[in-house]
């Protein structure tokens, strides 16, 4: 499973989804959603590419371990 | 000696009668999520996820199992490996563990020189003999302090019992963030021990386990499995039987940080909402119990047909899936549906899902 950047809703927050193996989104997510957060650390060396984008860009944190 | 004295020797330095235990679902009761799942986090049985970094060939299954051959208990949370890991390189790391929330660690009085030690006591079965570890890892701070358990006997319940010392230094924030780790690790690179912290010391990664020698086999070896259950943690230095609670208790402690909706032929309704235009309406979706913190993610089925509005003398199915809209509210969560086009740009549908497989979580997990 991977995440990505899916839209910017209109209240004007990003939201990103979890695509799993077999292609399906089952789940969507505010940054801030702790299992996103777990994913951003455990895979911060090899990150997608929007998601790189999204945090070059200083629209994305990567929070520590809580 | 009184009665009251007699009474206050048999419960020893323990300070509760009830609500002894800090740990959520140590029953396995819970699964709302489904009793199998095959991905890391959280997945089977609720406030339980499991961790896996940086593995190459591992597959697993995840289950909330049940459970004949112990006595009390009906449910197990289980780890299965379906492809077994060629071997444990250094910056690889396999634990089970409970987030336990912050503001619910305060009577431990870590800190202070009235900090309190704990004890965790469960039982586990696993095909694997030999030594596993564990620790506890608070987070504000940063500290930890590691043990270890053997399982002697393979496929075979054992009760365990380990005592924490106190921690004197570091504090746990008084909020709704995570307090400690309880974590039981079943397999560690070596970059994750080698240094047997049985005092709370600062984490340095190589503290995470201690310097026994411990076994990854349930990681290394195909279909092999390692279950938990009655897990306890509480103040003192003796482990109590463990304290059994009602369904519905366990549940609503489950749903402050996790609460799903699933299919119902009778009630199929997930709530009403506003149409916005005619292809995007919100949901608006009560919450049956406060959450930890205003949610941050859904999780549906995948599938954008399981889900419809309806009203204004029809049915819609939603064209893609529903994704959280917002979170601002511990009690309710605004859940977008979106449409190829609606037969009304205005006006309030009812929402639902329309197939069995369909389901709406909401998530303010730690």
């Amino acid at each position: 499973m991977s995440y990505s950047f899916m839209k910017t809703n209109d209240d004007g927050n990003v939201i990103y989804q979890r695509t799993d193996d077999d292609g399906l989104v089952r789940r969507t997510c505010l940054s801030v959603d702790h299992e996103f957060q777990a994913w951003l650390r455990a895979n911060k060396d090899s990150l997608p590419d929007d998601i790189q984008a999204k945090i070059d860009a200083g629209e994305l944190t990567i929070a520590d371990a809580d | 000696m009184s009665k009251a004295a007699e009474l206050a020797a048999l419960i020893g330095s323990q300070t509760a009668l009830s609500n002894r235990n800090m740990i959520i679902n140590g029953a396995m009761k819970v699964a709302q999520r489904g009793t199998s799942s095959t991905a890391a986090s959280y997945g089977s049985v609720d406030r339980f996820f499991y961790s896996a970094s940086n593995l190459d060939n591992h597959a697993f299954t995840q289950t909330q199992q049940a459970v004949t051959d112990l006595a009390e208990f009906t449910n197990s949370f289980r780890i299965t490996t379906t492809t077994a890991e060629s071997a444990i390189a250094a910056n690889e790391l396999v634990y089970v563990a409970q987030k336990i929330e912050a503001q619910n660690c305060q009577q431990l009085a870590y800190g202070t020189s009235s900090a309190k030690q704990v004890t965790l006591s469960f039982y586990v079965k696993s095909s694997v003999t030999g030594t596993f570890s564990t620790n506890l890892y608070e987070v504000d701070d940063s500290r930890i302090v590691n043990s270890e358990y053997t399982i002697s006997s393979a496929n075979t319940w054992e009760r365990k019992e380990i005592t924490y010392v106190a921690d004197q230094t570091g504090v746990i924030d008084n909020n709704n963030g995570t307090g400690f780790y309880v974590t039981w690790n079943l397999a560690l690179g070596s970059s994750f021990k080698g240094n047997a912290a049985t005092a709370w010391e600062a984490y340095n990664t190589d503290n995470w386990a201690g310097a026994g020698t411990y076994t990854d086999a349930v990681i290394t070896t195909v279909n092999s499995t390692w279950e938990i259950t009655g897990i306890q943690l509480e103040i003192g230095e003796v482990a109590t039987p463990f304290e059994h609670e009602d369904f519905g208790t366990t549940l609503a402690k489950c749903q402050r940080y996790y609460f799903r909706q699933n299919h119902d032929t009778n009630i199929p309704y997930l709530g009403a909402g506003a149409v916005y235009r005619n292809t995007l309406a919100m949901l608006i979706m009560n919450l049956p119990v406060a959450m930890r913190a205003a949610p941050a993610a859904i999780d549906q089925s995948g599938t954008a047909a399981h889900y419809t509005a309806w009203g204004n003398e029809s049915t819609t199915a939603c064209s893609a899936v529903p994704t959280i809209r917002a979170g601002d509210s511990k009690t309710s969560v605004n859940v977008d549906l979106t449409f190829n086009t609606l037969n009304s740009a205005t006006g309030t549908y009812v929402y639902r899902i329309v197939n069995t497989s369909g389901y709406l979580g909401v998530s303010a997990e730690l």
